[in-house]
């Protein structure tokens, strides 16, 4: 079994879902969280600058979603077939926007500036997004196939960050409720959302 | 017999362009539809997502221009040989591809001379940045990633020649690395082919 290290902050953020991943594949891995102070000097041996960074066997890979893309591919999550591999990017990809309006709001620190963004990203970038996702989603759970890959997890993820701000944003939402159910109930997961250290991001 | 697959997108480059290149460049045949700017309202709610390109494959249709590029890659084997070059290669597309679009906005969606001066130094700072970045991981032999041709090779080469044949030409020549990645792909017979024979539009980004 190849050895993994995966480094990044003492937060969720972009290292969240390949932890997620890790967890759902049941693959041991070392999980470095480095303080800010720290960041200076580990920057520059980064390849991009960036984390989080995995190595695997003494290669390093960066860029987050090509690092969760390995891990999913590694817990047998990324799709059967490369038409559901592409599905399951589609649908990472098409949240992808609506995660950095999130993200904006979220790091404003202009208390009016950020009510406005919260009441716009609520009202009018959330609801159009999600309804199209109901649809997506199949009504027994999975968003590609009969069987959980990243993209539910992937989904879970991004809600989970959301209904911190928005807790009754999945309210009616049948399919997509049923998605973050059976996420949360993944053995791996559930065990990872008891014991992983709560970060406020 | 009709192609398996039919890409559709506007006349122009940009997001498609990495697909097209790889079906040229894997001698793999397909419906490459353009559509006009006056025929998207009408095509719009029919898309997966409301937007372009979108790649239809076996009944099947695909949207965001990444994920479909990345499905062609892995459907003609140039994704990657190993699970790290494909993580490799993603780590390339993921850095470069924000360069597509500050293109697109600078170059064609920018008229008024003083937003276009800003807006011209924004993309040079992320030029700068990025090409940065990936010239010091590249491979030296012409490829990215590995000794073979690639789909970040093509992605490359696709932002590359907006830059080098549009934008500013002779940027390439501070990434000596990427300048032969470029080199290389431009030199590929099935690909100069295809630039030789492909649709433009009104500007070729």
């Amino acid at each position: 079994m190849p050895a993994y290290k995966l480094t990044y902050f003492n937060v969720r953020g972009r290292g969240e879902l390949i932890r997620l991943l890790f967890a759902a594949g049941e693959i041991p891995y070392e999980d470095v969280r480095i303080e800010s102070d720290n960041w200076p000097e580990l920057k520059p041996k980064t390849p991009m600058g960036q984390v989080p960074i995995l190595e695997v066997d003494g290669e390093v890979i960066c860029q987050s979603m090509a690092i969760a893309r390995f891990v999913a591919r590694e817990a047998g999550l990324l799709g059967k077939t490369h038409l559901d591999q592409a599905r399951a990017d589609m649908l990472l990809d098409g949240g992808i926007d609506v995660g950095k309006l999130f993200e904006e709001m979220v790091m404003e620190k202009d208390a009016s500036k950020k009510a406005e963004k919260k009441k716009e990203f609520g009202e009018k970038t959330l609801p159009p997004f999600l309804a199209l996702y109901e649809g997506f989603a199949g009504d027994n759970g999975y968003f590609v196939g009969y069987s959980l890959t990243w993209s539910d997890i992937a989904f879970f993820n991004m809600m989970d960050f959301i209904t911190a701000e928005f807790p009754s944003a999945l309210d009616g939402y049948c399919n997509l409720t049923k998605v973050i159910k059976i996420v949360k109930r993944v053995p791996g997961i559930a065990k990872w959302l008891k014991e992983r250290p709560i970060t406020d991001n | 017999m009709a192609p398996k697959y039919k890409l559709t997108y506007f006349n122009v480059r940009a997001r498609a362009e990495p697909t097209r290149l790889l079906f040229a460049a894997a001698g793999v045949e397909y419906e490459d539809v353009r559509v006009l700017r006056e025929e998207w309202p009408a095509l719009k709610p029919n898309t997966p997502m409301g937007n372009l390109p979108i790649l239809e494959v076996d009944g099947v249709t695909l949207s965001q221009s990444m994920s479909i590029a990345r499905f062609v890659a892995r459907e003609t084997g140039m994704d990657g040989k190993t699970k790290l070059e494909r993580a490799q290669a993603d780590a390339f597309v993921d850095e470069l591809q924000g360069l597509v679009p500050k293109l697109g906005v600078l170059l064609i969606f920018t008229t008024d001379e003083k937003e276009k001066e800003e807006k011209a130094k924004e993309v040079d700072q992320l030029i700068e940045e990025k090409l940065g970045k990936c010239e010091k991981l590249s491979g030296a032999d012409g490829h990215l990633v590995g000794n073979s041709l690639l789909w970040c090779d093509l992605v490359l080469y696709n932002i590359a020649q907006t830059i080098e044949e549009i934008y500013k030409p002779g940027t390439l020549q501070n990434y000596p690395k990427l300048a032969k990645v470029y080199a290389t792909v431009k030199a590929n017979p099935r690909i100069a082919k295809w630039n030789a024979e492909r649709p433009t539009g009104k500007i070729d980004i």
